[in-house]
């Protein structure tokens, strides 16, 4: 009798302890489940130099989202993000690729707009911005040069 | 009379089809528009010294059936435009077209024969992007995008432009918010409006001395 009462504590001791780590690996590991809260929208970009999905999409600073995955469309990445229920972005908002500081991770930066209709959960953004090349256009000042 | 009706529908067909014909897509217009700019800045008459206000207006009154001003600008004061009574938006409108002319006709005038290619379009419902590029004579290749909206008649006005991947109205949205929040709307009209004056002051300065 005495025997069992311990196998069972021991046993739930055990239950619990695989909980407690699952949930710890759900929380780091940012894995959203049953397609997790808030609604999707896609973006276009002629390049995303950089994104990883799991980054993150801020307005005015503040993460209002994550990126979900990005993937191949028409030679065009194609980035699906998740916003924050509660987020209402107008059709004309803009999304940018930005830098943190001069050499950090990429991000995606919303600016708000100004029109009536809003974007619709699996709708699009059509203004999109892709990240500035620095590369590129040193090459081009040095190269352009003949 | 169902010989009739038949031919009443050609008929209707080949209004609707000349009518498409004569507007053409979003690229012809712009290109047409823009061969409009060349002959205007490469025009020998206009390029004399005292004709720079002439050369000036007609190219304005061109840029006036290029850009929808409008949109432009709301799109550029974004969440602020819902807040403006018609009044402001129109005297808004009227200010930043000014601020557009100011920065981009001086260097429209600029222009010495760099050649411009177009790349393709993409149509999406009332929306177009066509893709341009400059070459320039040192042989750069400056990537400029036009985005377009249809009006009503068929036009294609654009409403923003992307050179390098930087857009105009989200350049300038951030700049209209950041003067918004932390100071306030009328503070951004004042701004614009002395600067406006000085640039008026400049110019009759500029023609006096000439």
């Amino acid at each position: 009798m005495e025997r069992t009462k311990v196998n069972v504590a021991v046993g739930l001791f055990l239950v619990l302890g695989i909980l407690a780590l699952a949930y710890l690996s759900i929380r780091l590991g940012k894995v959203s489940f049953l397609g997790g809260a808030g609604y999707l929208v896609s973006a276009d970009f002629p390049s995303v130099g950089g994104l990883k999905a799991g980054s993150s999409v801020e307005i005015a600073g503040v993460q209002v989202g994550r990126v979900e995955s990005i993937g191949l469309a028409d030679y065009q990445a194609r980035v699906m993000l998740r916003l924050d229920r509660n987020v209402k972005l107008q059709d004309d908002s803009i999304a940018s690729i930005k830098t943190k500081g001069l050499i950090g991770e990429k991000y995606i930066r919303i600016s708000p707009g100004g029109s009536e209709k809003l974007i619709p959960p699996n709708g699009r953004i059509r203004e999109v911005e892709a990240p500035v090349d620095l590369e590129e256009l040193i090459s081009k000042y040095i190269f352009g040069k003949v | 009379m169902i010989g009739l009706r038949r031919c009443a529908l050609a008929l209707l067909m080949v209004v609707v089809f000349a009518h498409h014909a004569w507007a053409g897509s979003p690229s012809d217009q712009l290109r047409a528009q823009i061969e409009r700019v060349v002959r205007t800045v490469e025009d020998a008459d206009l390029k004399k010294d005292g004709k720079a206000k002439e050369r000036r207006t007609a190219v304005r009154r061109i840029a006036d059936d290029i850009f929808d001003f409008n949109e432009t600008a709301k799109r550029s004061l974004a969440r602020h435009w819902l807040q403006r009574t018609p009044a402001e938006r129109k005297e808004f409108v009227d200010l930043f077209a000014n601020l557009l002319e100011r920065s981009y006709i001086s260097k429209i005038e600029l222009y010495n024969g760099e050649r411009i290619a177009y790349l393709g379009e993409t149509v999406e419902g009332d929306q177009a992007t066509v893709r341009t590029k400059l070459l320039t004579k040192q042989g750069t290749e400056i990537p400029i995008e036009y985005k377009m909206l249809r009006t009503p008649n068929d036009r294609w006005l654009v409403y923003d432009v992307v050179i390098e991947g930087v857009s105009l109205v989200a350049n300038y949205r951030t700049q209209f918010n950041k003067i918004i929040q932390t100071s306030s709307y009328q503070e951004l009209v004042k701004k614009m409006k002395t600067k406006q004056a000085e640039f008026l002051d400049e110019q009759r300065r500029t023609s006096d001395r000439s």
